[in-house]
């Protein structure tokens, strides 16, 4: 496998863009990606294009709508759908093209439109399937589950909702400190301790909003970016996972578990990150600050144990000593996460790795974490889909 | 008058009509697995046969490992009353080694303990156009 690097990236704003369609996003950042690289639209030669699921057609078939608005080149296009870590695929499976020899320029994009209001069941309802049954039969929602593994995790190491808030503190720091960011405003444990309950314990400034967004990169071989880039940014390792058989995790979309875990928590993340460490050659020591996937508090806190940072239970210890914060031991969603951001489902997994390029080229102004060389991207995706990646110069 | 009908919002999931519903899962005779709903089928990854699946009604009283109280509306399909209550969902280890999802009935949200011993129940979800009740299943304080 030959040496694979980013050579340009692009992000939209994320917010909500009703009048704007998903393939619109992705020309805005396609373009982006494009002039970041100094590159025409032809001379990309395979799109990876992330799927919409709440579309028609151009949300099934984005490789194809993309070219269109692009401009029509018959070059390959491949529709990629992994729940929540559908963009971080959209990577890996660009990376793969690369590092492979089958291509040398490889577009991975992906743009997503949340529905407004609750995220409720997928496709069409099926009695048979546990998604559906869950929504109709006990109206349990995402936050739900969450909040039903964060309990254990009170219970079982004394986690209090103080952690809780200051997990959103510690998200909101960053994202005023990040122009990109959409939510800046810098919150108190007091302002997220007096939100709304929503699923007990989590409160509603402890969970993430849901909004529109897109990114893109464009990956090429290292022995021909010297045409495009001055400040290459080196693809060290990337980990898809799945769950391991006996994962005790209260799943999205799943109604039983097993009652005696035989598996990791979050077995599909443990999964994927192993394989990016393994493939990378980096561990997690020598990751200098990652972007992890806060879509609640409960993550903020289990995902650096899961990705072996460090042990059960002692992010709270991290979070009081502000380890997790700029000039800390490792600062956590320096773009300011998906607290500050949403989540635009399909393409969180993009912005993440835009906000590693712009750390790592030592553009992240404000925010730049010092003396980065090493940064890590995890995503989560409900029912078991996960995606890492870990990126150097 | 047609007499009042009370009937599952999805069929299969439990022994229906009775007065001892039981949840009906699935397990592989071969390597063990048990799974609940039965349609949705697991295996251990080094199973040798599986097609040796069975139905499986699962014990009736179990321990609650966890649980939320969910604070607002759930979307459709899910039907709330008017005014919404909260109400616990919690996640309840039976003794086949399984944790099941279902609705914590039989106690209020704040009556709610770690572990506390619940039995499977089913009862009115809500009420539909012909005041019919629709059920489910839930795990009631015991």
């Amino acid at each position: 496998m030959r040496e694979v690097v980013v050579i340009g990236v692009g992000l939209h704003n994320w917010g909500k863009f009703p009048d704007k369609t998903v393939t619109e996003m992705s020309r805005v950042v396609v373009t982006q990606a494009l002039e970041d690289a100094g590159m025409e639209w032809k001379e990309v030669e395979e799109v990876m294009a992330g799927i919409w699921i709440y579309g028609g057609g151009s949300g099934f078939n984005p490789g194809a709508a993309l070219t269109g608005i692009m401009g029509d080149i018959g070059i390959p296009t491949v529709n990629i759908y992994n729940m929540c870590a559908t963009s971080t695929n959209c990577f890996r499976v660009a990376y793969n093209s690369v590092a492979s020899g089958a291509r040398d320029v490889v577009l991975a994009v992906a743009a997503d439109k949340s529905p407004s209001g609750f995220l409720t069941v997928l496709g069409r309802p099926d009695p048979t399937d546990p998604d559906c049954i869950r929504w109709a039969m006990t109206g349990m929602t995402n936050p739900g589950y969450w909040a039903i593994d964060l309990r254990k995790r009170m219970e079982e190491f004394g986690t209090t909702e103080r952690h809780l808030a200051k997990a959103k503190v510690a998200s909101s720091k960053f994202g005023a400190l990040n122009p990109r960011a959409l939510f800046r405003k810098v919150y108190t444990e007091e302002e997220v301790l007096s939100s709304p309950m929503v699923c007990d314990p989590l409160r509603l400034l402890m969970v993430c909003a849901t909004r529109d967004g897109a990114a893109a990169a464009i990956l090429c071989s290292a022995d021909k970016a010297r045409k495009y880039t001055r400040k290459p940014v080196i693809v060290a390792g990337v980990g898809e996972g799945s769950s391991l058989y006996g994962d005790p995790t209260a799943r999205m979309g799943f109604i039983s578990e097993p009652a005696k875990g035989t598996a990791p928590i979050l077995s599909e993340s443990y999964a994927a990150s192993q394989a990016a460490y393994k493939t990378s050659g980096i561990g997690p020591e020598d990751i200098d600050f990652v972007e992890l996937p806060d879509n609640s508090s409960w993550h903020y806190l289990q995902y650096p144990e899961t990705l072996g940072f460090w042990g059960p239970g002692e992010t709270d210890k991290m979070l009081d000593e502000e380890q997790t914060f700029l000039g800390g031991k490792l600062p956590i969603n320096t773009s300011g996460g998906i607290a500050s951001f949403g989540e635009a489902t399909s393409a969180n997994g993009l912005a993440q790795i835009y906000e590693v390029v712009v750390q790592l080229r030592g553009e992240a102004g404000e925010r730049q974490v010092q003396g980065a060389k090493a940064g890590m991207t995890q995503t989560y995706g409900m029912g078991g889909n996960s995606g890492s990646v870990i990126m150097k110069v | 008058m047609a007499q009042k009908k009370a009937y599952p919002v999805y069929e299969n999931l439990f022994t229906w009509p009775s007065d001892e519903p039981q949840l009906i899962a699935g397990r592989c005779r071969t390597c063990g697995t048990y799974y609940f709903p039965r349609s949705y089928v697991m295996h251990h990854p080094e199973c040798k046969n599986r097609e040796a699946t069975e139905d499986v009604l699962l014990s009736r009283e179990g321990k609650l490992d966890s649980y939320t109280v969910q604070c607002f509306p759930p979307p459709p399909p899910f039907k709330n009353p008017d005014p919404f209550v909260p109400y616990g969902i919690g996640w309840v280890s039976v003794p086949e080694g399984l944790s099941i999802l279902g609705i914590i009935t039989g106690c209020k949200p704040e009556e709610i303990k770690m572990h506390m011993d619940v039995k499977l129940v089913v009862e009115k979800v809500w009420e539909d156009s012909e005041g019919n009740d629709v059920v489910t299943w839930k795990w009631k304080k015991i």
